[in-house]
């Protein structure tokens, strides 16, 4: 097959969320003996690009987004041998911890950001709901977070995201990581006023604000 | 039916999965699969279907649903299971009809059906923070003297004494007994003392404050209704399990609350219609609820009132009224805030889309997404209440061709909708009487709406 119909298979069946038919395309891309990092870039990533835009249209949900990146985890895992042994690495993008503080266990925002940024090739490292303050710290100390992100979906837990800022500035860690908030109370005034550095409204504004926030590192 | 007890020993026992795993390989396979079998599709151009088989195979569909997938238990990490057989004994056994309110205030909060020509038992206000007491107090009561009102929410304090109210603090559990007796006080002096809080409690996430502020020298009675929460989706925990077990002993009407989001596990309208219509199930089943609360929600928008949303408000609350006695307060929440027109488009498209549809209750459609302090004034309140009435008039079919024209208007403004006025930049507090500027809005847009064709008394 040719180069480009398999890259062109390939991001399809991250599209469509087809792990069977995505494992099987990283399969010919590696017996036509394509570049693993093009085939990463131009295959894999392209239909991430792809579901992600069709995400942010309305076109397709939560759903569609996890199938799609349940498929890309499967085909990586065919091509990152070959990534291996050519010493090659695809390009990093900054690591962002995520989850909810503490009181608050509503997880589908946090979810939908979680795999939205996965989805654009975030590495991102979900530590669920309920989250106390020190807990989250030592979580984003352990996976040497560029980005925390924290969110809420009550107005009653709202206040432990101004208390987790603060307590990094207790802590003297304020200046080591980004920290971005969200949820459905939340609003940019409010993330102004806790000296958050970061709001977004939607989960799609998530990629756009943490690559300007690595941006500035 | 199953008692709360073996509802709890299946917590204990049932399969145990990791949440991801629930979600992933139980709930989005299995709503997919029920969409596929029963056939079930949403129509953009119809956002108030008038299909009682649709309904019905929606109904069956959720049934189906619900037998496969059960409840998550986040406290045990198990899920809880019904068999159809035993999901169909609850619905058998289902009451139909709630008890509330007391004295010249008591009633029956029961059930309607679509194109029912019947004012639906008509609920105000709001659990909307208030940023002080007495904003809280007078909204209340300004709440109370609307005359056609059947039972009330009431608001969240914002703070106790200035300190901040957070999620299972003693500060919540403070302002939660502040909050009980402002309520029934401002009841009291809108001479409707026994008007039913039906939004019980509005500041308590923790069991612990729900049962704390509802000792009666507090001023409340087992005939107001207390919500127990599900977590989205299809998820229980203790906390919620433990106020449903406190408030079975002491024989009070329970309010299953759930909010499906569209977008989210449940995926686009055709799924979020499914689960919407299995929740009121599981509001009979879990939290053993009298009467249900439920908001559907766009993931993206935070409100109701998209087409795709308003068409699983109508599909749901069509397959639930006409299969499941249970009477549903069903919610809408608005993009726009006070004070704005897209407030009033948006809420009469929800309105005419859950009263035709056989609501049994509507609550004041929500303001600016329900997130915006002081962000809810008694105009919206008595606005709900002519609109629901008037909607009472109508057949989904009409009721479907003026959605659309209102969608027309407002449909393309949502993502940018304005949050609008405070109820202290837009009214004045004290007299309760609104500015003004929104007072000549309200009028212009009711005189816009029947101009429309919307038949206000």
């Amino acid at each position: 097959m040719e180069k480009e119909k398999i890259l062109e298979n390939l991001a399809f069946a991250i599209v469509e969320g087809d792990e069977d038919k995505a494992v099987e395309n990283a399969k010919a891309a590696m017996e036509a003996k394509l570049d693993p990092l093009e085939t990463v870039e131009n295959g894999l990533s392209k239909g991430m690009d792809d579901i992600g835009e069709k995400f942010g249209k309305g076109e397709v949900f939560l759903p569609e987004l996890l199938m799609a990146a349940n498929a890309f985890k499967s085909a990586m895992e065919i091509l990152k041998p070959e990534l291996e042994a050519q010493k090659m690495q695809t390009a990093q993008k900054g690591t962002i911890l995520i989850g909810t503080v503490k009181g608050d266990v509503h997880n589908i925002g946090k979810d939908i950001v979680s795999t939205v940024l996965e989805t654009k090739g975030f590495n991102v490292v979900d530590i669920g709901v309920d989250n106390d303050t020190l807990s989250i710290i030592q979580e984003a100390e352990k996976a040497q977070a560029d980005v925390i992100a924290l969110s809420c979906l009550m107005t009653t837990t709202m206040p432990a995201q101004k208390e987790f800022i603060e307590v990094l500035e207790e802590m003297n860690l304020r200046e080591k990581y980004f920290v971005i908030v969200g949820g459905g109370p939340v609003t940019q005034e409010w993330a102004d006023e806790i000296k958050a550095d970061g709001y977004g409204e939607s989960a799609v504004e998530a990629p756009v604000l943490v690559k300007e926030l690595i941006r500035k590192k | 039916m199953l008692n709360f007890l073996d509802v709890y020993e299946r917590a204990l026992q049932g399969p145990l999965m990791t949440e991801q795993d629930f979600d992933l390989k139980i709930f989005i396979p299995s709503l997919r699969r029920v969409v596929k079998d029963y056939g079930i599709e949403f129509d953009p151009e119809n956002p108030i279907p008038s299909d009682d088989r649709a309904a019905d195979n929606l109904f069956n569909a959720a049934v189906d649903f619900l037998s496969q997938v059960g409840i998550y238990c986040q406290d045990t990490n198990r899920v809880i299971q019904f068999s159809k057989e035993e999901i169909m004994e609850a619905v058998r056994e289902a009451p139909g009809k709630c008890l509330v309110g007391d004295g010249k205030e008591a009633g029956v909060f029961g059930m309607r059906s679509p194109d029912d020509g019947k004012i639906p038992w008509l609920h105000v206000g709001s659990g909307i923070v208030a940023s002080n007491e007495e904003m809280m107090s007078n909204l209340i009561e300004s709440y109370g003297t609307i005359a056609e009102a059947d039972s009330i929410s009431i608001s969240a304090l914002d703070n106790i004494r200035g300190i901040p109210i957070t999620a299972g603090s003693p500060a919540e559990l403070y302002a939660a007994i502040r909050g009980v007796r402002i309520g029934r006080e401002a009841l009291r002096r809108a001479g409707r003392p026994g008007l039913p809080i039906m939004n019980l409690i509005s500041t308590a996430a923790a069991a612990v404050t729900t049962i704390a502020a509802s000792a009666p020298q507090f001023g409340l009675r087992p005939t107001d209704g207390w919500l127990v929460g599900a977590i989205s989706e299809m998820k229980i925990d203790f906390g919620a399990m433990n106020k449903t077990a406190y408030l079975l002993n002491w024989g009070a009407n329970i309010g299953a609350e759930t909010a499906p989001i569209l977008g989210g596990y449940c995926g686009g309208p055709e799924g979020t219609s499914v689960a919407s219509t299995a929740y009121i199930l599981m509001g009979l089943l879990i939290q053993k609820g009298n009467y249900q609360l439920t908001f559907p929600v766009h993931f993206q928008h935070g409100c109701s009132t998209t087409r795709d949303v308003l068409w699983v408000v109508s599909s749901s609350c069509q397959a639930a009224s006409r299969n499941i006695p249970m009477p549903v307060i069903w919610l809408g929440y608005i993009a726009g805030g006070p004070n704005t027109k897209s407030y009033f488009y948006e809420s009469a498209a929800y309105l005419l889309c859950a009263v035709t549809s056989g609501a049994p209750s509507v609550q004041t459609p929500h303001p600016a997404k329900a997130v915006k302090v002081d962000g809810i004034t008694p105009l919206e309140a008595k606005f709900g209440v002519e609109m629901a009435m008037a909607a009472s008039q109508l057949s989904r079919e009409r009721a479907g061709e003026l959605a659309n024209q209102l969608l027309e208007k407002y449909e393309s403004q949502i993502p940018n909708a304005s949050n609008g006025s405070t109820y202290q930049e837009c009214f004045d507090v004290t007299k309760g009487k609104p500015g003004e500027d929104y007072l000549r809005l309200y009028n212009e847009m009711k005189e816009e709406l029947a101009d429309m064709g919307v038949p206000f008394k």
